[in-house]
């Protein structure tokens, strides 16, 4: 099958972050990034992620393709980005799998409406919401619908899919694949236990400078103790600790570093004595930066998390595990280290030897590739994505709709295209005839009236463009569905998609014709752009009056044979007696016939802004009296269309 | 979940005359109270029918027993008179092969919506794929069909409804103009899309086709189930009939 065997062809994968190198660095983004290297043979990756720094708005990282949407800043910890949604819902169609890196909730808001549902889904949870749980109640439907709409959910330890509830509900689903780290960077000079200072008390902590990190709490443990902290990162909380610092009065053991490069962290993971995680929320839910300790052969203190973080390092062999938010457990437990080489060194063998075996880059690649592959496989075979689907004419739902008139507008566009095919102006000989009407029509209405003949011509032109179209739109409905007898019953097409068909094409073949009434106008008139403009809302209202009245006449032609002839004779007295050549201005304003006419209305509420500028609010008002009868009549049609089977 | 099921379905197929089409006839009977009552035809009879993933259906019987009309049901394209009908998954219903094509068109074109129609998105690559299945020459791809023999336009018409996986898929006689060779070739195929398809239904005359392919035969009279063969899954065999007669 097409889809299974096209094995020169890298499936596209696209990454949804809320932000990307170089605006941040951090463990997710860093494995964002170590997805995109390390799958990059059978994935071809792109990210799209918002960005409050300006700048370029696609750049190239690492060889993949990043597209940032701009926004205005943060809000509750989410970025500002009022595009995004949009953004995400053009890109989708463009990749074959879809991984959603959470929480981001700006994403599942596309997801929450049903959108991309085309494309596989695979949800990596990184962490719940933990800030600002108090707006939950609004974001986990959304989050709920986009995990149900996912294939598959990755996250990075088991025990997660046990403590979070709304996992627990597609536990199925969940995989788990424990990052890696290369460890490979941290062992240049080969980690000696040499290495390990017997009077260190360097402590060094990594990570962002947010609030769930709990470097304050690390900063207070520090007070009246002897070690060094040594903290590496940036963030909004930086003016805060540095209160705290001063506060405290430990400007001289206690150093902010603020970011640095990864070869200096790299560095300062190995000469510092003791790692310190001291994280007080669920939102850190694994902790890839004391694995990167861990691969650099440090001593782990992290904190009793429901979550990843104290089976990673887990206490008593790689780290001592502490509650969170408790200074004084803290410094108690960073003392026993600092006071203890021996332990530091064997904890420090411990986590390095963890880190190898458990922890491997390898195993986290092949993890989510599986994952990847299965998904992206399932979906070829299993091909059941709505929007692409074959419409099966179950009564019309919503997507049902959009799928119709998609198709509609498909073979109406072929059919135009058609025309070109045939001969080299296509439609436009039918401008021609348009042109050769309207002129010989043109001189002799000129003799109707003493108006100026030549001053008509752009209103008479733009008459019988609209008249044709409705012509020919209410006179193709009649056969349409006969024509189209084998898609109905051989292919299932709903036969509403037939009568759409009739409208697009006569609309694309209208614009050919607009071309003379166009011209016209511009030749002959002054061009006033504004009285165009206010007739557009009763073009509009022509096209869909003209749209619900083919659903209805094209309905009851088929049903009824005998009506065809009615409807065609009915539309040239109808052509005759209306006001589409002549004006009303040049007969008699008060014949009763030609005011009770909705054809006379239909005309008007667009060819009086045009001549006037002023909306002819009677017509407008009888137009929409009409519209609302049209209406109902085809929503009645279109539940009746089900027998159309029958009657072809 | 892919499923079918079908509860006591019934259809009673409207049987309209020269006269039923006729708006006047209609309204001027009820004035003058013209016997003209709808005649109908039960064409699906009390049905019942419950499918899985895996379900591979053949609908055998005599012309007339109702086998189109009961897959055209369960397409959508009639609305079932009684019973209850929930199908979930996507049908790709073949029914006609020339459904759909214009003759007028050049093949590009009507593979390309073909496509369209089914909700594809035709790309280079499928156009290719598509073509290269059919066997026919590169150029004939620029011509109309009405050039084309029937056989050939069979082949072009098998080739673009095959392209694609599908849950359900609902065959009705197919393969009846094309040469031996394709038709050995068009039968892997469908084996194939039989293999990846969650469900098939197949309506066929031809019982050594139906055994080959289904694990159930249902046997229709007169829009009644006459009879229900249960079928050991297909065995190997056949494909070696397939490539001798090939």
């Amino acid at each position: 099958m097409m889809t299974l065997n096209a094995p020169d062809r890298r499936p596209s994968v696209l990454h949804i972050f809320k932000v990307y190198y170089p605006d941040l660095f951090g463990g997710t983004l860093s494995v964002i990034r170590d997805i995109c290297t390390g799958l990059k043979d059978t994935f071809a990756a792109a990210v799209l992620v918002c960005s409050r720094s300006g700048g370029a708005p696609e750049i190239v990282i690492n060889d993949v393709a990043v597209e940032r949407v701009h926004s205005y800043g943060d809000v509750l910890s989410l970025p500002a980005a009022p595009t995004y949604p949009w953004r995400l819902w053009r890109r989708i169609a463009e990749h074959d799998l879809l991984a959603l890196h959470a929480p981001f909730p700006l994403a599942d808001l596309v997801f929450a409406f049903g959108l991309g549902r085309g494309r596989p889904l695979v949800v990596h949870w990184h962490a719940d919401i933990v800030t600002h749980a108090g707006l939950r109640f609004i974001v986990e439907p959304m989050m709920r619908r986009t995990l149900r709409r996912a294939s598959a959910i990755i996250v990075s330890d088991p025990v997660l899919v046990e403590t979070t509830p709304l996992l627990q509900e597609f536990a199925d689903k969940c995989h788990a694949v424990p990052f890696g780290v290369d460890v490979a960077k941290y062992d240049r000079p080969a980690v000696q236990p040499a290495d390990v200072n017997t009077r260190g008390r360097l402590v060094l902590a990594c990570g962002r400078l947010v609030p769930y990190k709990g470097f304050d709490v690390l900063v207070r443990a520090a007070h009246s103790r002897n070690f060094e902290v040594w903290i590496v990162g940036e963030g909004r909380e930086r003016e805060h600790l540095e209160q705290l610092i001063r506060d405290y009065g430990l400007q001289d053991r206690v150093r902010l570093l603020g970011s640095v490069s990864e070869s200096e962290r790299v560095k300062l993971m190995r000469i510092a004595d003791v790692f310190v995680m001291p994280s007080v929320t669920n939102a850190e839910t694994f902790g890839l930066v004391q694995l990167e300790a861990m691969a650099a052969g440090r001593p782990v203190i992290n904190t009793a998390l429901d979550t990843g973080v104290p089976h990673v390092a887990r206490d008593g062999i790689e780290a001592i595990t502490v509650p969170p938010g408790d200074p004084a457990a803290l410094a108690e437990a960073i003392e026993s280290l600092i006071d203890d080489p021996d332990r530091r060194r064997r904890m420090g063998q411990a986590a390095r030897h963890r880190a190898v075996t458990k922890y491997s880059t390898t195993a986290f690649k092949e993890g989510v590739e599986t994952v990847y592959r299965t998904v992206v496989a399932e979906e070829a075979s299993a091909a059941k994505d709505v929007g692409s689907s074959a419409p099966a004419s179950r009564p019309l739902t919503a997507g049902g709709l959009v799928s119709a008139i998609q198709i509609a507008a498909a073979l109406a566009w072929s059919d135009m295209r058609h025309r070109y095919v045939r001969s080299l102006l296509g439609p436009f000989w039918m401008s021609l005839q348009m042109a050769i009407m309207v002129a010989v029509l043109g001189s002799v209405i000129g003799h109707f009236s003493n108006a100026g003949a030549v001053a008509r011509l752009p209103m008479l032109a733009a008459s019988l463009t609209a008249w044709t179209f409705l012509n020919s739109v209410v006179l193709d409905a009649t056969t349409a569905l006969q024509g189209s007898a084998s898609l109905i019953k051989d292919r299932a097409l709903p036969p509403v998609i037939f009568l759409l068909q009739c409208t697009f094409r006569q609309a694309l073949f209208a614009l050919h014709n607009a071309t003379v009434p166009l011209i016209l106008w511009l030749a002959l008139t002054p061009r006033d752009i504004s009285g165009a403009l206010i007739a557009l809302p009763g073009l509009a209202l022509f096209i869909v009056c003209t749209l619900a009245a083919s659903l209805v006449l094209g309905a009851l032609a088929t049903r009824y044979r005998d009506i065809k002839p009615i409807i065609e004779s009915s539309l040239t007295l109808a052509f005759l007696s209306s006001p589409i050549i002549w004006t009303p201005e040049m007969i008699d304003r008060g014949s009763t016939v030609m005011r009770l006419n909705p054809l006379t209305h239909l005309f008007a509420i667009w060819r009086e802004p045009l001549a006037t500028g002023h909306v002819a609010m009677t017509s407008l008002l009888y137009v929409l009296a009409c519209l609302g009868a049209l209406l109902i009549a085809s929503v009645v049609t279109v539940a009746q269309l089900r027998k159309a089977a029958f009657w072809i | 979940m892919v499923s079918i099921t079908l509860r006591n379905v019934c259809l009673d197929y409207p049987l309209y005359g020269a006269y039923d089409f006729s708006l006047k006839r209609r309204l001027l009977g009820r004035l003058f109270r013209q016997g003209s009552e709808m005649r109908t035809i039960r064409a699906v009879d009390n049905f019942s029918l419950q499918a899985k993933a895996g379900a591979r259906i053949g609908l055998a019987g005599p012309n007339g027993s109702g086998k189109s009309t009961l897959l055209r049901l369960i397409a959508g394209v009639f609305p079932a008179t009684g019973g209850e009908v929930s199908i979930s998954g996507n049908i790709v219903p073949l029914l006609g092969l020339g459904a759909g094509a214009n003759l007028d068109f050049v093949a590009a074109d009507n593979v390309n919506l073909l496509l369209r129609i089914s909700g594809r998105k035709p790309t280079p690559e499928i156009l290719d794929e598509i073509w290269a299945f059919t066997e026919l020459e590169d150029h004939m791809r620029h011509l109309p069909l009405r050039m084309f023999s029937s056989g050939m336009l069979m082949r072009v018409l098998f080739a673009t409804a095959t392209a694609f996986p599908a849950d359900i898929l609902l065959l009705d006689e197919w393969l009846s103009v094309v040469d031996e060779k394709f038709s050995a070739k068009a039968e892997q195929r469908l084996q194939k899309m039989v293999e990846t398809a969650a469900i098939v239904i197949i309506a066929s005359h031809d019982q050594g086709l139906l055994r080959r392919t289904c694990n159930t035969i249902v046997n229709l009279d007169h829009g009644r189930i006459a009879s229900t063969i249960a079928l050991d899954p297909p065995t190997t065999f056949p494909l070696e009939l397939r490539e001798k007669r090939a």
